[in-house]
């Protein structure tokens, strides 16, 4: 009788909801270490997947094989006749020079980067995964002007027709009217990005006229990337090729020294979880324990006293995670994971500002979910079951 | 009703500190009659009437209800059997505070196929007939002794049993308040329900609504007398 059956489930689910009425100080404290719990954990779960999201969106935009010049070891200016040379090789098509550079704001303490638009590399494949949101692109032989990031524009203030101001390699400030915003896939380009015309960027850090920053390189077919880097290798030994692997690589060895470190973290907060279960695994107060001897003795079953705690530690438990998990999403993306700065310390060499898209994947969702609602429930139910299976005609004795 | 043959319980078996609180007892509860089981504190008094119930399983021994030997059934049909054939009141009652009247004679229905009205509309026929209609809000700690045994008993009717066992129903209860509930188990059995009481209080064994009483001593019943109770 499935109705029957439903109907037996809600009454217990009921009387679930009311015995948890009932111990609502005991039940109350149980959520906020829960909740706290999750929400660490939650936090930094948003966190790193966020960032490798991020690392991925800056991916997409970049081009299929860079190449820079080393010098001692350093990245160099790359002469424009190895973009000659390299044209030559079979598979490759457009070689367009990138102009590019870091700009410390002493006025400000900011760091922006500085790329330079110029006219061939307005068609370069791939050059700007920028996506203009107000005003327009820097037009051929244009000069004076910059476009900016929606975040560069938040941060300083700016908008369109406004003034940006930058100091040159002489030490003498040159104005740049902003014509534009952008966004981009990823926040953290939006937040530091400068676009300013290449003539402009040039003058500005005083770069002569035969080098570029890098050059990108056009690759008709993406698996020939390796094979063309090893042949710009042979002929250019100190060139440095830089495909999509090599940024990938970069990223990875990156996220991967700060994943330990939350991982470390991770794996604290799953022992505070845990001794938290355990405490509650043996905390079965004698009120509890008597009650299901009661229970137990009026008729019910042990199966359903195993229902009645698994709805008690389900509903707890839910209430819980979602309280730590919005708590975890606002803190992350709202309030830039104030609380796990101290370990993110570091970040703001490569990144300006840690001002991240707030996203929510269900694959987070579901390891968070694993990690901490199925061992409460299980951690509830255990030794409730421990309780059920004694014999009923002990509460025929006990006071 | 219920059958009890050579029946045994030991606890803690071949150890120093052995103990037998009910050693072959044999015994025969016809349907329909108040039986008491009576005898000092320490008699077996208790563990007599958790064996009756199907609450615990004999070391030794026979015991049929209804024909049907529950000696070694399993637990899920043992539960089975005791929540359709008896309805128990503990001697310390254990009603579940915080909760009210209604809930907690509700209770023994919660894992039952039953739909909460029809539940509800079970227990406030109960709560009717016991006289608890004012009280059916109150949480039980709140109520008078002779409220909570009448609690007790609307708890132990719900799933309609075909018999009633009370662990010293007036222990805790005044003279006047055990002369009305004798009278409500008079009731009781006029509808047809079985009781069966263990006590130690004359006001119960020597009252005439009594149709049998068992002696116990050591775990042994003395005689399996017919209206040593005034009944008769
Ligand atoms: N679980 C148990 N373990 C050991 N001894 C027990 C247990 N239950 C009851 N007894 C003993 O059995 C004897 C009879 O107890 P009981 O049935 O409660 O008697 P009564 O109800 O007549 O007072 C007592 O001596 C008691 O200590
Ligand atoms: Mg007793």
């Amino acid at each position: 009788m499935a109705s029957g059956r439903l109907g037996k489930h809600l009454k217990i689910l009921e009387f679930a909801l009311s015995s948890m009425l009932r111990r609502r100080m005991k039940n109350a404290g149980l959520v906020i270490v829960f909740g706290a719990v999750v929400f660490l954990l939650s936090s930094i779960v948003f966190l790193t997947s966020a960032l490798r999201a991020e690392a991925l969106a800056v991916l997409e935009g970049a081009p299929q094989l860079l190449v820079q010049r080393a010098m001692a070891g350093r990245h160099a200016l790359i002469p424009l006749r190895y973009g000659e040379t390299i044209a030559r090789l079979p598979g490759v098509g457009a070689v367009t020079p990138r102009y590019w550079g870091y700009y410390y704001d002493i006025y400000t303490g900011a760091n922006y980067t500085l790329l330079g638009i110029g006219d061939a590399r307005l068609q370069a494949p791939g050059a700007t995964a920028l996506r203009l949101v107000e005003g327009a692109f820097i037009a051929p032989r244009q000069r004076g002007v910059c476009v900016i990031g929606a975040g560069v524009a938040r941060i300083r203030g700016a908008r369109i027709g406004g003034i940006v101001s930058l100091r040159d390699a002489r030490g003498w400030m040159q104005e740049y009217e902003v014509i534009g915003l952008f966004e981009s896939p990823s926040r953290l380009l939006t937040n530091d990005l400068i676009l300013l015309a290449e003539a402009d960027l040039k003058a500005l850090f005083g770069m002569p006229d035969d080098g570029a920053t890098d050059l990108m390189i056009e690759v008709y077919n993406p698996r020939e990337v390796a094979n063309i880097s090893r042949k710009i290798l042979e002929r250019l030994p100190d060139a440095r090729p830089i495909g999509h692997a090599e940024i990938l690589r970069t990223y990875e060895t990156l996220f991967n020294w700060r994943g330990g470190l939350l991982l470390a973290m991770f794996l604290g907060a799953v022992a505070a979880f845990m001794i938290l279960a355990w405490d509650k695994a043996t905390g079965l107060s004698a009120d509890e324990r008597r009650e299901i001897g009661i229970l137990k003795a009026i008729g019910w079953e042990t199966a359903d006293i195993l229902a009645l705690k698994f709805w008690e530690g389900a509903a707890l438990a839910l209430v819980a995670f979602l309280a730590g998990v919005t708590a975890g999403y606002a803190h992350v993306f709202y309030f830039g994971a104030e609380l796990l700065a101290p370990i993110l310390k570091g970040w703001s060499v490569l990144f300006p500002a840690i001002d991240l898209e707030p996203r929510i994947e269900p694959y987070t969702l579901t390891v968070l979910f694993l990690f901490t609602i199925v061992p409460y429930i299980v951690a509830t139910i255990v030794p409730s079951w421990q309780a059920a299976i004694t014999d009923p005609d002990r509460v025929m004795r006990s006071v | 009703m219920v059958k009890l043959r050579d029946v045994t319980r030991v606890y803690n078996q071949g150890r120093p500190n052995e103990v037998r609180p009910v050693d072959g007892v044999s015994l025969d509860i016809d349907v329909g009659e108040i039986a008491v089981v009576k005898g000092p504190s320490g008699s077996g008094k208790t563990t007599l009437l958790a064996l009756i119930g199907c609450m615990s399983r004999p070391s030794a021994g026979r015991i049929l209800v209804a024909g049907r030997d529950v000696a070694k059934l399993p637990e899920r049909f043992l539960t089975e059997v005791r929540r359709e054939t008896f309805g128990f009141i503990f001697q310390q009652l254990h009603l579940i505070p915080g909760i009210s009247v209604l809930e907690n004679i509700m209770l023994p229905l919660y894992p039952v196929d039953i739909g909460f009205s029809a539940a509800k509309r079970r227990a406030l026929a109960l709560i009717e007939q016991l006289d608890l209609a004012q009280r059916r809000r109150f949480k039980v700690e709140t109520l008078s002794g002779g409220e909570r045994q009448r609690v007790a008993i609307a708890r132990a009717l719900i799933n309609q049993p075909r018999a009633i066992l009370a662990d010293e129903p007036t222990a805790h209860l005044d003279g006047g308040l055990s002369g009305e509930l004798m009278r409500i188990f008079g009731d009781l059995r006029s509808q047809g329900k079985t009781l069966v009481i263990a006590t130690h209080d004359p006001l119960v064994y020597d009252n005439p609504l009594v149709d049998r009483v068992f002696t116990m001593r050591d775990g042994r019943v003395l005689d399996d007398g017919d209206g040593d109770g005034g009944g008769a």
